[in-house]
């Protein structure tokens, strides 16, 4: 998973000292969201508004809000996102920080051709109720870099290191992306985030929907990953979706995989996503077999709804349950939280976890980001 | 010109309303109401709201599209057309009213729903289609280039394009 989605990363103890220039990141981060604000409230920019352009040697530049920054005639674009964090949990732990910004560059040479990678910069800030000074956790990360290539919606390759395409959420796991602070257990805590390998991906139409399909495997070797966390050796997989364009759409997943000299886990699941109106989304997903790291049989699921209340501002309520393998005890969590998007760009969230017991798994506690994509 | 007479006279006729030129005391507003009926319902399909909306194509992209299939189109999920060259689809600007309209009939999304949706996309880097300023841009784009489809009100369309659809 990516660090910028991460609730709790410890400051490095080898960062530098932040202290000096974080009160000024943290107040260009809020006159940004401030801005952002009074946008919306004097009339917000449409979604695909031109924020800035400029022609040049290379053809024209432009900049959209949350689209990225076009370069030209180049066929590259550069865009991104970045978070602000902070938690307090219960028992007195707090901790928050700004993450680095997460780099999307994209490059489309060719109408068969579109190439994408995901840079992370690690942490700019980071405080910790237990540590005294802010620190600094600077690094280049690459958590996606692959190539697509095809010349038909039925039948593409893609190639490179991607996110495992399991479920509703870990294919799109970025804190602008989802609806609370935190994260479900069966995402986090089963199976790799990642795929370094190879994907065929393609999509059949019928009427009012769409049969989507992907078969993937790790055929390289990983590369940028977690030392605490090391993906599964060998690992192949595949997903299947029906999504309608009414509103509603059905997932299914299965994926294998080998540690490195142990045995074979498979994992099932399923996933749903149904919206009855403009202002309400319900989703939940499933998971059940074994875990890439852990032996064992696992299970787990979580159902979450979202209701517009107001404009602009979502009120979201999530159960999970998570059965973790061997002799570990299930825990049952439920995720209250208001999310507020005054525009598309921005994100303001706030949720509270409560946990039918405390477990090293999942604290409770109040956690809030706030997430701008550029 | 003169099929947007019938309009203009309901303008003038809500502009006489409005200025008291016709009755506006409620036992005496009812024949003003009456007439404003009768001459809305001689008013034509044409202009603004009633207008037709039609997808356009080059003339000699040969192909049929059914309304699902255009929303597969701009939403970025189909894009090849089946000779396997790429869809260039073309919108107008995001506050443009026919825009608007277009999006209520075949997406059948709010904006709202709509820049979630894109924001989605974005993390793939996927863009939403390619924005022109006007509706005689995109008559003239898609006009130059047979992979392109775009939308026009259907009184626009002229032999420079192909109209696939028409959306009421």
């Amino acid at each position: 998973m990516s660090d910028a989605t991460s609730q709790s990363a410890p400051p490095s103890r080898g960062g530098r000292p932040a202290a000096a220039w974080a009160p000024l990141l943290a107040t260009l981060l809020v006159w940004v969201g401030a801005g952002a604000a009074r946008a919306e409230l004097s009339g917000a920019p449409p979604v695909d508004a031109e924020a800035v352009g400029l022609d040049t040697a290379i053809g024209r530049v432009e900049y959209r809000a949350g689209r990225g920054l076009h370069l030209g005639d180049t066929r590259l674009t550069i865009g991104g996102f970045t978070t602000a964090e902070a938690e307090r949990l219960e028992g007195g732990e707090s901790a928050g920080g700004i993450e680095g910004a997460n780099f999307f560059l994209f490059f489309d040479p060719l109408p068969y051709v579109h190439l994408f990678s995901e840079l992370e910069t690690g942490q700019l800030v980071g405080a910790a109720g237990d540590q005294r000074g802010a620190r600094s956790h600077l690094r280049l990360g690459v958590d996606r870099a692959y190539g697509d290539f095809g010349a038909s919606d039925a039948l593409g390759l893609r190639f490179g290191k991607f996110l495992t395409p399991i479920g509703r959420w870990n294919p799109v796991p970025a804190e602008p992306f989802v609806w609370t602070a935190s994260e479900p257990l069966i995402v986090e805590n089963v199976f790799d985030d990642t795929v370094t390998g190879a994907m065929l991906f393609g999509r059949a139409f019928a009427p009012r929907g769409a049969l989507s399909y992907s078969l993937y495997g790790t055929f390289l070797d990983p590369f940028d990953f977690d030392p605490g966390e090391p993906p599964a050796e060998h690992s192949a997989g595949g997903y299947v979706e029906w999504a309608s364009l009414d509103g509603w759409a059905l997932g299914a997943s299965y994926f294998a995989s080998e540690a490195r000299g142990g045995p074979w886990h498979h994992l099932g699941g399923v996933d749903g996503l149904w919206r009855p109106s403009a202002r309400i989304e319900l989703s939940g997903e499933a998971v059940f077999g074994e875990g890439t790291r852990e032996n064992g049989a696992l299970w787990g699921l979580y159902a979450q709804a979202v209701v517009e209340t107001i404009d602009t501002l979502y009120a979201i309520g999530r159960y999970e349950h998570f059965a973790p393998p061997g002799d570990g005890r299930a825990i049952d969590l439920y995720d209250v939280g208001l999310t507020w998007i005054p525009v598309y760009y921005l994100r303001l969230k706030v949720d509270y976890r409560i946990a039918d017991h405390r477990d090293e798994l999942s604290a409770p506690g109040l956690r809030s980001s706030l997430s701008l994509l550029f | 010109m003169a099929a947007r007479i019938p309009g203009l006279v309901l303008l003038l006729a809500r502009f006489a309303i409005a200025k008291q030129v016709l009755p506006t005391r409620p036992a005496a507003r009812t024949p003003g109401l009456v007439l404003l009926l009768a001459l809305s319902l001689l008013a034509p399909a044409t202009g603004g709201e009633r207008d037709g909306v039609a997808v356009i194509v080059h003339p000699d992209r040969r192909v049929e599209l059914s309304v699902d299939d255009v929303a597969q189109i701009y939403l970025r999920r189909k894009r090849f057309w089946s000779d396997g060259s790429p869809v260039v689809p073309l919108n107008l600007p995001a506050a443009d009213p026919l825009r608007e309209r277009f999006s209520r009939l075949v997406l059948r999304q709010n904006e709202r729903r709509l820049a979630e949706y894109w924001n989605r996309q974005y993390f793939y880097g996927v863009l939403p289609p390619a924005t022109l300023a006007s509706t005689e841009g995109v008559r003239r784009y898609v006009a130059a280039d047979p992979n392109a489809i775009g939308y026009l009100p259907a009184a626009e369309v002229d032999g420079s394009v192909r109209a696939l659809l028409r959306l009421d």
